[in-house]
């Protein structure tokens, strides 16, 4: 982490820091696409939206949000455990990471099975469905279910691409640096760097969790 | 690539014992990396040119068989004419290919590469893997987008803006998987270019020479560097239309589907969002590398470094609130196209300052008029007059009428071609010897400046005529409408000189390929140019320098008092020069 | 790395913190905000959202203790976000 050749003052944070707040300000950019399309096309929608909870399970998606959470705790008591010298404390609160991370991208699938098995697709309502009955019977807004599904399986499935991704960095950092005892109290970007991005993905949950599940 | 290899090193370079595959084609040097983008992005300009050259045959000659288009499918141009589905892909595919792998791939990809670790004194970029995985990603990216001309029903038809529903139905437009490529394309570029954007972002802020203060930086690094923050924020939002695009068509989203409560005009908006800020990507760095070519060429600093900087801001920040220009006719909510009308016309302003500074520089300098100052010029000339015919676009009530004409076709190609390529074609002439050790010949870079000059003019600038008398942009036949009849022998006109234009261009490539093997040798600092990179040896050697360099003074001291030369290099210490203060831990 | 010395923030806190913000999201979402007006209770979900956004991003990306260019770097898309949601929206209400 040290630099290896004198340099002007930059911004005082190391590059490896410097460049992942860089590329989580492209991915603020990222998902402001299709989020924004989300608030956009809803604000616009030609009727009512369906109401909260009706199509989507809170209950487990709560719980889901709450592991979310809970990794984004462990990750930054791995970081701060490497930050103070416990390389032990960092292994096992890393492994709780990916392991929480992995959780969450398991119940989402499971979810996507669900929604599916009941009617719920990308574009909208599948004919002959459970939901396509509540749409008939009028417990569901037809006008609005193919903006709805569109709009859910594009935020939430890019999302989960990126708690994957996330997961699968932080399982490669874990078993070629983190198991090894390649982190030290001196040089642990890889953790440090890897957490702001894990941090981030949760950040956007937690957005998402809101409009999209709670609204 | 293999004069790279051939030309000696000195004792600059350490020790280099790496395979050839690992020297060459997977490399994390910048320099190389920079060589591999130049390649792939002249290949994409012939492709574009190519494009362009069926374009203009169409339109100039309509439904006559095109020489050499027997090669061509029977289901797009049987005996060689050119059908309608066909002549869509034809101005699809070549604004795709031009303004992203062609112009983009050489403004970023090739000079931000190449210019900006050896322009501020660091051995590579902040991240040389990213680097390479972003060459490798815009080439999975080019192969890809390559491959749509070739699949059944070919490439995409809604122009290069992939405006819905036209692109999102397969039933509407009548292509196949070749809409599904486009979109995966773009994809697989937006990656390459924010893994760029962010090496560069990083490099500027943190790797520059002891004494490269933000202010002693040369006006091309501010360019690439403003560029990189307008690429990241902004292709992003095009990878999110885009896979809103793909899922539109292949998983039956509804985004954009109106019988479904989507709109429309969110396509339109994503895009322009996104294409805004993207053309002001496609012309910066062109300014800052032309910035560098007159300051040369004029032995003079450049006029007001200091305003040039916050113009190139300011013309960056004022990018993200113009985009609507683009849809003025597209039935947006009319308030909000009355502001971007007024910031439209704002940017104006910093653009105009300039090209002012730019003259300035040039006035009363001991002007050299090398083939890269020629470009330069060329440049400030042929953009003037594009941004010229922007102002009357900016206005709403005027754009109602040359929306989608020719007069914004020319307007495009004014700033693109008159003002991006010429900055293109210069800066190849003036960074060759950096790049390959050997200088391109001199005599035949200015016979084809001059004819392409020429050539451009004649092709281009009737465009605005013909655009005024109502001549509509990605039309097939003008001859079937009687009101375009009289204009007709001006698209004869501008296709027998587009001919011309392309013929011309041969000069450029032999010029170039001739000279990478046979030009003459480059002396260390041929154009006596101020930049740290001519403090090494051409070709720079892998690593640069073994320390970086201190650097003591701003970019342009040209023609500066105390010294007998006409330029002082910004690390060469004069007696009067202090040290510049220790900065803690650098980066 | 900026090796700042001082104590780790309450980790355990915050995680309390958002843990009540979540549960309370939950009860505003479904419990007992049921005659409430869809415009105040998305407002006041929101202001829960972004309480929670702000926790992560001050304590555990550590922004709060970062310099002031850092923190540029980051806040920097949100203007840009504000503007494409407002220009897609006024499409609306006109």
């Amino acid at each position: 982490m040290d630099p290896p050749f004198p340099a002007e003052r930059g911004v005082d944070v190391y590059n490896k820091k410097l460049g992942m707040w860089v590329f989580l300000a492209s991915e603020v950019m990222f998902f402001a696409a299709l989020i924004g399309s989300y608030v956009i096309l809803r604000f616009g929608a030609p009727g009512e939206w369906a109401k909260p909870g009706v199509v989507l399970n809170i209950k487990i998606t709560a719980f889901n949000t709450f592991l979310l959470i809970c990794s984004s705790v462990s990750m930054v008591k791995a970081y701060a455990a490497v930050s103070d010298g416990d390389i032990g404390k960092m292994r096992f609160w890393l492994l709780m990471t990916i392991l929480g991370g992995a959780c969450f991208v398991g119940i989402q699938v499971f979810e996507y099975i669900h929604l599916v098995e009941r009617g719920f697709v990308p574009a909208g309502v599948r004919e002959g469905s459970e939901l396509a009955e509540m749409v008939a019977k009028g417990e569901l807004p037809g006008a609005t279910m193919g903006l709805y599904g569109s709009t859910f399986f594009t935020m939430t499935g890019f999302h989960g691409f990126h708690v994957t991704c996330g997961v699968i960095s932080m399982l490669f950092l874990y078993l070629t640096k983190a198991l090894p005892g390649k982190y030290t109290q001196q040089d642990h970007a890889g953790i440090e760097v890897v957490g702001l991005y894990w941090h981030f993905v949760d950040l956007v949950w937690i957005i998402l969790f809101t409009i999209v599940y709670l609204i | 690539m293999t004069t790279v290899a051939a030309s000696p090193h000195t004792g600059h370079a350490h020790h280099d014992d790496r395979s050839f595959v690992s020297k060459y084609i997977f490399s994390t040097d910048h320099k190389i990396i920079g060589i591999q983008f130049l390649f792939l992005s002249l290949f994409f300009l012939l492709v574009g040119g190519i494009l362009a050259m069926q374009i203009r045959w169409q339109l100039g000659f309509p439904g006559k068989p095109m020489p050499g288009g027997g090669i061509l499918p029977q289901t797009m141009a049987p005996g060689g004419v050119i059908l309608p589905e066909y002549y869509l892909q034809l101005v699809t595919m070549h604004g795709t290919f031009m303004v992203f792998f062609a112009i983009m791939l050489l403004l970023v990809g090739v000079y931000a590469n190449f210019i900006i670790p050896l322009k501020l004194g660091a051995h590579d970029m902040a991240f040389p893997r990213i680097n390479m995985a972003s060459f490798w990603s815009a080439f999975v990216s080019g192969i890809l987008m390559l491959s749509s001309l070739f699949v059944a029903d070919g490439a995409p038809r809604a122009g290069w803006t992939m405006y819905v529903p036209l692109s999102a139905r397969h039933d509407y437009s009548g292509v196949g998987f070749g809409q599904e490529l486009w979109s995966i394309s773009i994809i697989f570029f937006g990656l390459s270019s924010v893994l760029g954007s962010l090496n560069y972002i990083t490099t500027v802020i943190n790797n520059r020479a002891p004494g490269m203060t933000w202010f002693r930086m040369p006006l091309s690094v501010w360019a690439l560097f403003i560029t990189a923050v307008l690429g990241l924020l902004a292709v992003p939002v095009l990878a999110g239309a885009a896979i809103m695009l793909l899922f539109e068509q292949v998983l039956g989203t509804h985004f954009f589907d109106p019988s479904a409560g989507g709109q429309v005009l969110l396509w339109q908006h994503l895009f322009w969002f996104f294409g805004h800020p993207e053309v002001y990507i496609l012309i910066l760095p062109a300014m800052g590398l032309v910035s560098e070519l007159i300051a040369n060429g004029s032995r003079k600093p450049i006029f007001g470094y200091h305003s040039m900087v916050f113009a190139i801001v300011g013309i960056a920040f004022l990018s993200w609130i113009v985009w609507g220009h683009h849809m003025f006719v597209s039935g947006m909510n009319p308030t909000l196209g009355s502001s971007f009308m007024v910031t439209t016309l704002l940017i104006a302003v910093p653009t105009a300052i300039k090209v002012f500074n730019w003259l300035s520089t040039m006035w009363r300098g001991n002007l050299r008029f090398h083939t890269p100052m020629l470009h330069a010029i060329g440049f400030v000339t042929m953009f003037t007059i594009g941004g010229l015919s922007g102002i009357f676009m900016a206005a709403t009530p005027l754009d109602m009428f040359i929306h989608d004409t020719y007069f914004i076709v020319a307007h495009i190609h004014y700033v693109l071609f008159g003002g991006s390529l010429f900055a293109i074609f210069g800066s190849i002439v003036f960074w060759f010897p950096k790049m390959f050790g050997r200088m391109m010949n001199e005599a035949w870079g200015k016979v084809h400046f001059w004819l392409t000059f020429i050539f451009f003019n004649t092709t281009f600038f009737p465009m605005h005529m013909i655009g005024m008398a109502g001549h509509m942009r990605r039309l097939y036949d003008p001859t079937i409408y009687e009101f375009l009849r009289p204009v007709q022998p001006l698209n004869v006109f501008i296709s027998v000189n587009a001919f011309l234009l392309f013929a011309v261009q041969i000069i450029f490539f032999v010029n170039f390929w001739w000279s990478l093997f046979k030009g003459e040798k480059a002396s260390q600092n041929p154009w006596e140019d101020n930049g740290l990179e001519w403090t090494l040896p051409n070709p720079a050697p892998h690593g640069n320098w073994e320390t970086p360099p201190t650097v003591y003074r701003g970019p342009y001291e040209f023609s500066a008092p105390g010294v007998t030369e006409d330029y002082l290099p910004q690390n060469r210490k004069l007696p009067t020069d202090r040290e510049p203060a220790l900065s803690p831990a650098g980066h | 790395m900026a090796t700042t010395t001082h104590k780790h923030p309450p980790y355990i806190m915050i995680w309390i913190y958002l843990a009540v913000l979540t549960a309370l999201e939950l009860g505003l979402a479904f419990e007992f905000a049921r005659n409430w007006t869809f415009g105040l209770k998305l407002t006041l979900l929101m202001i829960l959202a972004i309480w929670k956004a702000l926790l992560v991003a001050l304590y555990f990306m550590h922004l709060k203790f970062e310099k002031w260019n850092l923190r540029l770097v980051a806040l920097f898309p949100l203007p840009l976000v504000l503007i494409l949601l407002a220009a897609g929206m006024s499409e609306h209400i006109w």
